[in-house]
């Protein structure tokens, strides 16, 4: 049994009296610690894809079952609390909050969970060190660079070791060189046997994929 | 970290935000504070002081053959021989229910009395009350304690040439003119004034009384109630209000109070469109951040909660700090409202819980629609403003 089945999922979004076919009939499996490549020009629906996986947007069509789990059938808070169980989400960018601090912002998942405040800096301590930003948790995120708060996204996305990881073009923002640090974590979470689901735009990548998804206008084409 | 440290950082890391939101509020408070107190503050200068204006009700016999004219009003007729008012009925008038209010019970005895040939009226007084209930006399020598002692009114004094000192016999007993009133425009100035017991005696009319006066604190309650009280204890006298003595003073007083409310009115408002434009403004700001707390697994519930934080801690502080600038702000604008200078100056600590609970509620009304709204918010829809 895999672990995320998509089947025939479609996603139409109304723009003005037009309707625009984000992603059109979709079927895909993913099996539990597979590396997934998702690559497509600008505006083929790899984002709109990934979000119906993650369960922050409902298809127009079909169904998204993680797990074995119907997830746009459950009712609104469990699938809040499904994502927070199952899903870490890192954004091409970053999308930190200002206002907290690096360990504040790893934390904030956590805030909701009932852990007590020695398991949560244990587990905020452990999962800085792993992203290599141990000696910067007092900082504010505007003290940061482009690759360090990208780091600090990652550890928010893993502080609840997610079994999933969707990371929607993760190095889009940044230069080559802090590109490879962030692909070396991912690397290294591979080798952890998470299951990733990756949006890049970057071909050197696909040699890790276990399977590379190529979407155009909504559909999945060739690939294997 | 919990879920209200977020909203407590937020507040604490964008100030200029958070001071805003503050002031919003902030202004309603104290100036609705404000005017609570400066009302609390003069209504009760007019109670303390509500007896400087005499007394507010005046009971007298019911049948009568002679008018009798009293500090200007008509009394209607009072009876000199058969006075139906006695020392009992004093006793009486202490039953009442609003007896509390009563702050002077003045009995009188009239007599007219021939003097040097000319008829002069005699009242007899308890002096104590009288003299609390006409702070406005002005006695030159000495306020009559002695049971013997008089008080002449300055018309009669002038009259019968009375000097201060003098000895006068009524009724062949001699009593000594112990104080001059200075001109008071009022009856007063033609009377000569003796103690009541003096006169019962003199006049052979023991614990019989003319008439009695009484000032009532009655501000807050109708006179009309403590007279209607008084008249079922006294079913043989007329119970009669003078409405004129307090009413002006009064109107003052409820007019300043409608303009207080009006104005309280109007900061409410103010302050509820100003919270509610920084809300709602800043939850469209904050659309990211929204769709961040979702995307990690935040119930709409957690989201509305933060924002219900923040709000909630403002108002707080708010009502706080808009009681003590209220109370401050009071203690300086009321000598230049008071007219008779602020004796003491007193606040209400009740005040503060009605601070924070209008704070409260004007903040977490103002929020509440924005909120909502920001709670439930499309996660994706979030993310494209970016
Ligand atoms: N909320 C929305 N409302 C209307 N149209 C939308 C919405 N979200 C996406 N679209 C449209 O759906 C299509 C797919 O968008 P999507 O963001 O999934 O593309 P993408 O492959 O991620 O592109 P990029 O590489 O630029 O990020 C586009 O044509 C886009 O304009
Ligand atoms: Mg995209």
């Amino acid at each position: 049994m895999s672990l995320i089945e998509i089947e025939n999922v479609s996603k139409e979004y109304k723009s003005g009296t037009e309707i625009v076919t984000a992603v059109n009939n979709i079927s895909l499996e993913i099996d539990r610690g597979q590396f997934i490549t998702i690559m497509g020009e600008s505006g083929s629906g790899k984002s709109t894809l990934l979000t119906m996986l993650g369960g922050l947007s409902v298809p127009s069509k079909g169904k998204v079952l993680i797990d074995d789990l119907n997830i746009y059938a459950l009712p609104q808070n469990n699938l809040s609390d499904f994502r927070r169980e199952y899903l870490g989400f890192v954004f091409q960018t970053f999308h930190l909050i200002p206002y907290l601090t690096v360990e504040e912002n790893v934390m904030v998942p956590l805030a909701v969970g009932d852990l007590t405040r020695i398991q949560k800096k244990e587990i905020v301590h452990a999962t800085l060190d792993k992203v290599h930003l141990k000696e910067k948790s007092k900082r504010l995120i505007n003290e940061l660079s482009g690759g360090e708060q990208q780091r600090v996204a990652i550890a928010r996305a893993l502080i609840n070791d997610p079994l999933i990881i969707l990371a929607d073009e993760p190095t889009g923002n940044l230069d080559s060189k802090t590109s490879e640090d962030i692909m070396d974590i991912f690397g290294f979470l591979v080798e952890e046997s998470k299951t990733i689901l990756l949006v890049t735009h970057n071909k050197v990548y696909q040699s890790y994929a276990d399977k590379k998804i190529f979407l155009k206008d909504g559909k999945i084409y060739g690939g294997d | 970290m919990k879920i209200y440290s977020i909203a407590f950082q937020s507040l604490r890391r964008r100030k200029t935000k958070t001071i805003f939101l503050i002031i919003g509020l902030f202004l309603s408070v104290t100036s609705v504070v404000t005017l609570i107190t400066v009302s609390e503050n003069i209504n009760r200068s007019v109670a303390i002081n509500l007896d400087e204006f005499g007394a507010n009700i005046i009971i007298t016999p019911k049948s009568d053959q002679l008018m009798i004219n009293y500090g200007g009003l008509s009394l209607g007729e009072v009876s000199f021989n058969n006075s139906q008012l006695s020392d009992n009925d004093l006793q009486k008038i202490n039953t009442i229910k609003n007896r509390k209010n009563l702050s002077i019970i003045a009995p009188k005895l009239f007599e007219t009395v021939n003097l040097k040939g000319k008829n002069v009226l005699i009242a007899g007084v308890r002096f104590s009350d009288e003299l609390k209930l006409k702070k406005w006399w002005v006695i030159k020598g000495k306020s009559p304690l002695p049971p013997n002692n008089i008080l002449v009114g300055s018309n009669t004094a002038e009259a019968l040439r009375i000097k201060l000192n003098d000895t006068v016999s009524i009724n062949e007993q001699r009593l000594v003119v112990s104080g001059i009133l200075s001109n008071t425009g009022s009856q007063d100035d033609g009377l000569i004034f003796m103690d009541i017991f003096t006169a019962q005696t003199l006049f052979r009319k023991l614990s019989k009384l003319s008439l009695i006066e009484i000032a009532a604190l009655c501000y807050d309650c109708p006179i009309e109630d403590i007279v209607s009280q008084t008249s079922s204890v006294l079913p043989t006298a007329n119970v009669t209000p003078i409405k004129q003595n307090i009413e002006s003073k009064m109107m003052a007083v409820h007019s300043f109070e409608r303009f207080s409310l009006g104005i309280s009115l109007v900061m409410l408002v103010t302050s509820f469109l100003i919270v509610f434009a920084n809300v709602n403004s800043s939850i469209t700001e904050r659309t990211k951040e929204i769709g961040i707390f979702k995307s990690v697994g935040y119930r709409n519930s957690h989201i509305l909660q933060i924002i219900l934080t923040e709000v909630i801690a403002a108002s707080l502080t708010a009502g706080l700090l808009g009681f003590f600038a209220g109370i401050s702000a009071s203690k300086l604008v009321l000598p230049f409202l008071s007219m008779h200078g602020l004796s003491s100056f007193t606040y209400n600590f009740t005040t503060l819980p009605i601070a924070v609970l209008l704070s409260l509620f004007v903040g977490i009304t103002a929020c509440i629609y924005p909120a909502i709204k920001a709670s439930r918010l499309d996660p994706t829809v979030a993310f494209r403003f970016i």
